[in-house]
């Protein structure tokens, strides 16, 4: 007995939209969303006010706070304290934690590279058809953790950083 | 006198848009294009993937630009790029922007990231689109390293010193590694036409396929927002799973044959609609 | 769409493919392939460096106080790319820019501490005395005789300032102690006054070079050249390589 079937067996009017009679089964129901918007304009408007924020950003802070240009590099420095950016301090800091041959090569390469290669793996890691975060709690707390742990370093990094003495 | 002008000009218009679809098929391709539907409800969550492509974009654009002024080598690098910063019409805002929205693309391509990893958008059948993610970030980091030594100077310098030594503790490959980036035993001359080159040519000619790969495979399994763009469908097909499980008590014998059929009667439709599309 | 036509591959079609891939290929990605690695067959392969095997000044060996180190800058020839020597030799005719390449490096020299006590590497510091200076450099800076010059070469350390961790640039700090030592600023290696691993992440002792001769006018000369620890081959051997 299709939906409509029952509904009507059991008195109720039939669905307004013909569309809801398709029969949702395991493997379509994440065919097509509840509801659908045409990409132009409802997204393209969404997409578009975003790049122009993001520009203007870009703008403001290239006079705000010009991209920096520092010394010319001299391989002869004492006296210069290398920093890396913002978005390698979690790498770097992490580096601190590995002294020696074999634990440096550990931390910097084998460590990395195990962590691209769990990335790769991650759709056949996790394979069951549970989407929402809450549902597959595992795969979840991962996630947080990872996301933790490069905060943690991050913050690790500037605490030594500011604190590194001559800075 | 302007009513005539203006449906003149929509003929026009007409015969010209009519003329390149009939030649190139680009009026449907586009139509496709802008009205494929999409999820309504995290519209603002997917703007993230956007937003890196359009600051990828942004960072073409720039890029191209610089190198009308930027010099790749170990005695005038500093200069050009002193000269773009100080001298150039606009050189602050064009290294301003390649600057800022390098900075805005990691932090973007990590919020991308993690909506992607959060949501499970990952899963089958886009297996392949979160591959070719992760290549995309590896790129992109591999820029973000190979274009801090262009600038020359003190900071992008040691950085890439930093970079390229840790690279000389990878295991086995270590010393070729090294002698590969650096063009030679030290940092020189080399050194710096080697990071050009692969920030300028290599890295970006790989970049752009694969963002086509992506674009594509995104359009062609459409966008997968989140769980919560299906709710409805969702407890749709709980409450007729939890009907059927009703039914299996009532019918025990029938029930397998009427299952079957019906699971062939819905292969049938998704796969007839998806011809449709 | 028409229809697809899928012809059968023949014997003399799969050999044609055959031979083209082999041309194709070959001339495609062997040059290719030596013209990107030219760097690690140079240098891995046969042994070549960028650096030019001259001796180079230092500086007067008596400037270097007891107490801590004295850096000096030393400038090596450099034969890289546009860099190379051989190109203006080889085509002496065509003017241009005739400036030499150069490797500049940071030099530190210290006089060697006695180390009382071993320690252990990544565990234990040495233990080390007071800096020995000899003593005659108090009355003369040059004019040394052939005993005085090996006096002097014993008792130098002649470090280099790339860090043997991550090849950061390493400074001479006085720590709240007192005491002096060398710090690397980006990941807190530190070594003592000898240049030995005192403390954080570095594998190793600071990078010595290893040759270098003091001379009658009472200076130091040296090479590019640095005590490279054969570790396990091709996995723990470290060059300060970078500069």
């Amino acid at each position: 007995m299709t939906d409509v079937q029952k509904d009507f067996a059991q008195g109720r009017a039939a669905p307004a939209k013909p569309k809801d009679e398709e029969v949702i089964t395991e493997e379509n129901v994440f065919d097509r969303p509840d509801e659908t918007m045409g990409f132009f304009p409802g997204q393209v408007y969404k997409d578009g006010v975003v790049a122009t924020l993001l520009l203007i950003a870009c703008t403001v802070l290239s006079y705000a706070a010009p991209a920096p240009l520092a010394g010319p590099a001299d391989t002869a420095s004492v006296d210069y304290v290398p920093r890396p950016e913002w978005f390698f301090f979690f790498y770097e800091q992490m580096l601190m934690f590995f002294p020696g041959y074999a634990l440096i090569a550990f931390g910097a390469v084998a460590i990395p590279t195990v962590f691209i290669v769990l990335l790769f793996a991650l759709p056949w890691l996790d394979r069951a058809p549970v989407y929402s975060p809450v549902r597959r709690p595992f795969v979840t707390i991962v996630g947080v953790l990872v996301i933790f742990v490069v905060l943690m370093n991050m913050l690790l990094a500037v605490s030594r950083i500011i604190n590194f003495p001559g800075q | 006198m302007i009513g005539r002008l203006r449906s003149q000009t929509i003929e026009t218009g007409k015969f010209l848009a009519d003329w390149m679809e009939d030649r190139t098929g680009v009026v449907t391709q586009l139509e496709h294009f802008l009205y494929e539907p999409v999820p309504k409800r995290g519209a603002w969550l997917y703007t993230l993937g956007s937003a890196t492509l359009f600051l990828i974009t942004l960072q073409f654009l720039t890029g191209i630009l610089l190198l009308f002024y930027y010099v790749p080598t170990t005695d005038h690098a500093w200069n050009s790029v002193y000269y773009i910063m100080n001298e150039a019409y606009f050189g602050q805002l064009i290294r301003g922007i390649h600057y800022w929205s390098a900075n805005f693309l990691l932090a973007v391509i990590g919020l991308h990231m993690a909506r992607t990893f959060f949501t499970g958008s990952y899963k089958a059948p886009r297996e392949i689109n979160w591959i070719v993610g992760v290549v995309l970030l590896l790129l992109v980091i591999g820029l973000a390293f190979t274009g801090y030594l262009l600038r020359w100077d003190q900071d992008g310098f040691w950085a890439s010193v930093v970079g390229i030594k840790i690279g000389s503790y990878s295991p086995f490959i270590g010393p070729y590694v090294t002698h590969f980036l650096l063009g030679g035993d030290v940092v020189g001359p080399a050194t710096l036409a080697r990071f050009f080159a692969i920030h300028v040519w290599l890295l970006p000619a790989m970049i752009a396929p694969f963002i086509g790969i992506h674009l594509y495979l995104l359009r062609k399994h459409g966008e997968f927002g989140a769980e919560f763009e299906y709710t409805d469908r969702i407890s749709k097909l709980h409450e007729r799973q939890r009907e059927e499980g009703y039914r299996q008590h009532e019918f025990e014998d029938d029930e397998e044959y009427d299952y079957d059929d019906e699971l062939d009667d819905e292969g049938g439709t998704t796969h007839h609609r998806r011809d449709g599309e | 769409m028409a229809e697809l036509q899928k012809d059968r591959i023949t014997r003399g079609d799969f050999l044609g493919f055959g031979v083209m891939g082999v041309i194709m290929g070959g001339i495609i990605t062997v040059p290719a392939a030596a013209f990107l690695l030219e760097p690690i067959i140079k240098i891995d392969v046969l042994g070549q460096s960028n650096v030019g095997d001259d001796w180079q000044e230092v500086g007067p060996v008596a400037d270097v106080p007891v107490e801590e180190p004295e850096v000096f800058i030393v400038e090596f020839p450099l034969t890289q790319i546009y860099g190379d020597r051989e190109i203006q030799e080889l085509a002496p005719e065509v003017p241009r820019s005739q400036e030499d390449f150069t490797l500049t490096n940071a030099v530190w020299l210290s006089w060697k501490a006695p180390i009382l006590e071993e320690g252990r590497l990544g565990n234990q510091a040495n233990s080390i005395g007071e800096p020995e200076k000899p003593a005659f450099l108090e009355e003369k800076s040059e004019g040394f005789t052939p005993e005085e010059i090996r006096e002097v070469e014993e008792s130098l350390n002649i470090l280099s300032n790339s860090c043997a961790h991550l090849g950061c640039p390493v400074r001479w700090i006085t720590n709240v102690d007192g005491e002096g030592e060398f710090l690397c600023p980006c990941h807190g290696g530190i070594y003592d006054i000898n240049g030995d691993w005192y403390g954080g992440p570095p594998p190793r002792g600071m990078y010595r070079y290893t040759q270098f001769e003091v001379r009658e006018n009472g200076r130091l000369y040296i090479k590019h050249a640095y005590d490279v620890e054969e570790g396990i081959p091709g996995f723990s051997t470290q060059e300060p390589y970078v500069v």
